[in-house]
């Protein structure tokens, strides 16, 4: 490496550095004006989104006004594959840093995952109800959408069995990682494989599409939101499990006997 | 080259050596594979049982279970006496442990398909005659993607409160696309008449080769004594 390259790496890298420090130092000094900022915008996106599925767009001629449940459905199931995606880039992340940091964004974009996935199955199936005349059906977009529920509990579930905090976090990222291969099958099965649910549905009208894309604004904010608030209670979970050992560990070097 | 292959082997024949010594693992698998049949035979009763073509979801339910155990038997056994600490201080890379454990469970799981699916083909009607390599290469390909993701994950629940259980709520669902894969195209091959082709292989091969790729790049990130 020549030593222009290396005065322009080392330049990057302060600059990358200077960069985090500044967004961080904005954040912490900012951090109520953006709660607030968020809580505003989330609340007055909901309220436009509902009153524009309820009062705004029309109603559908062929399903009627189950219809409007594909509002809910599509922004959830967008939201759904991008949490899995931060988790998986927080399992990749912790398994190339070992930072904490990593861990603790796969683990709140692992619980939004699995909330968001229970919500685009529960409205799916009573649009499904509706559309098909059944709750449920065996089609390759609705099992691997059930798959990709079913991973995301199961990494619920294997968090807290694993004491170790490296290795819990170690086993976590890796299972974050494997059950991210599910979201392209999920994407791809009903494009590639003949599938009851549509590939895709064209809304005919403008107002139709409207209320779709007004829906997209609280969904993604309310999972963002979710995604940052499990990230600090995580990061203060540890830091009182920290401070209780170190406690533990005071106490235990004061109760031991002195020798004479 | 040839260091490495030997060292794979050294690993893999420890393990089977200790099987056929203990004789605990596959005494058991198979026994419980044979159970499962009889007991899904039983239950899906005789109209499911006589149309043959049940076997080929009956047997993925035997191998699954089978395998599981296999895969948490060969990890337990490094988890005695402090064998894994030892096996970790040895001058061997630890892809090739990967790789030793991926051969010793293989060779268990193919065992256990051995004995269970001759029994599958007998209880179920299950005529195997029509196409019996195709069913070899599907149920192979798709046996090597499961035993990666189980050797994966056996070496990370073997330390953790649940183990047994654990592994099985990991495995399965990671699992369940090989799975569904494999069933389908074998009741495309014995029920519909169809050939195996290169499209439906490729999407096997695809998947074990993205098991494989992760489950041995994540291995040496898991093991600890």
């Amino acid at each position: 490496m020549r030593i222009e390259e290396i005065i322009t790496f080392l330049f990057a890298e302060r600059l990358i550095q200077a960069f985090q420090a500044a967004v961080v130092r904005a954040v912490v000094r900012w951090w109520r004006i953006i709660v607030i900022a968020y809580v505003v915008t989330f609340v007055a996106s909901t309220a436009a989104a509902l009153w524009m599925m309820f009062f705004y767009a029309p109603v559908e001629a062929t399903m009627g006004p189950i219809q409007k449940m594909f509002y809910v459905h599509l922004p959830f199931a967008i939201n759904a594959f991008l949490a899995c995606l931060a988790a998986f880039v927080g399992g990749v992340g912790f398994l190339w840093q070992r930072r904490m940091v990593w861990d603790d964004l796969s683990s709140a974009a692992a619980k939004v995952a699995a909330l968001t996935c229970t919500v685009v199955l529960i409205t799916g199936m009573i649009w499904g109800r509706y559309a098909w005349g059944k709750w449920w059906d065996w089609s390759p977009r609705l099992t691997f959408s059930l798959l990709l529920w079913l991973l995301y509990v199961v990494y619920l579930i294997l968090r807290p069995s694993i004491e170790s905090r490296q290795r819990r976090a170690a086993v976590c990222a890796v299972y974050a990682v494997a059950a991210f291969l599910d979201v392209p099958l999920v994407y791809l099965s009903s494009k590639l494989m003949p599938d009851i649910h549509p590939p895709s549905i064209a809304l005919p009208a403008l107002e139709m599409r409207l209320t779709l894309a007004a829906w997209f604004v609280p969904v993604t904010l309310l999972t963002a939101g979710l995604v940052v608030a499990f990230m600090r209670a995580s990061r203060r979970a540890r830091g009182r499990a920290d401070a209780a050992n170190a406690d533990a560990a005071w106490s235990l070097s004061e109760s031991e006997p002195t020798r004479p | 080259m040839i260091s490495v292959l030997r060292k794979i082997a050294l690993l893999t024949a420890k393990d089977l050596r200790i099987e056929a010594r203990s004789r605990q693992t596959l005494g058991l698998v198979i026994v419980l594979g044979v159970l499962i049949i009889v007991v899904l035979g039983l239950g899906l009763g005789m109209q499911a049982s006589a149309a043959g073509y049940g076997a080929t979801a009956v047997l993925w339910v035997a191998y699954v279970f089978g395998g599981v155990l296999c895969f948490e038997k060969t990890m337990a056994v490094e988890r005695q006496d402090g064998a894994l600490a030892a096996l970790l201080a040895a001058p061997v890379d630890r892809g090739i442990i990967f790789a030793g454990k991926l051969l010793s469970n293989l060779v268990l799981v193919f065992a256990l398909a051995a004995v269970v699916t001759p029994a599958a083909i007998v209880l179920f009607d299950f005529d195997l005659s029509a196409a019996p390599g195709s069913f070899a290469i599907v149920t192979g390909l798709s046996m090597l993607g499961f035993a990666s993701v189980g050797t994966l994950f056996a070496a990370a629940t073997s330390s953790s409160r649940l183990q047994g259980g654990l592994l099985a709520m990991l495995v399965f669902p990671i699992c369940l696309p090989v799975v569904i894969a494999s069933t389908r195209m074998l009741l495309g091959i014995f029920r519909d008449g169809k050939a195996l082709g290169g499209d439906s292989l490729s999407v096997l091969v695809a998947f074990d080769v993205v098991y494989l790729v992760v489950s041995w790049l994540a291995f040496e990130r898991l093991l600890e004594p």
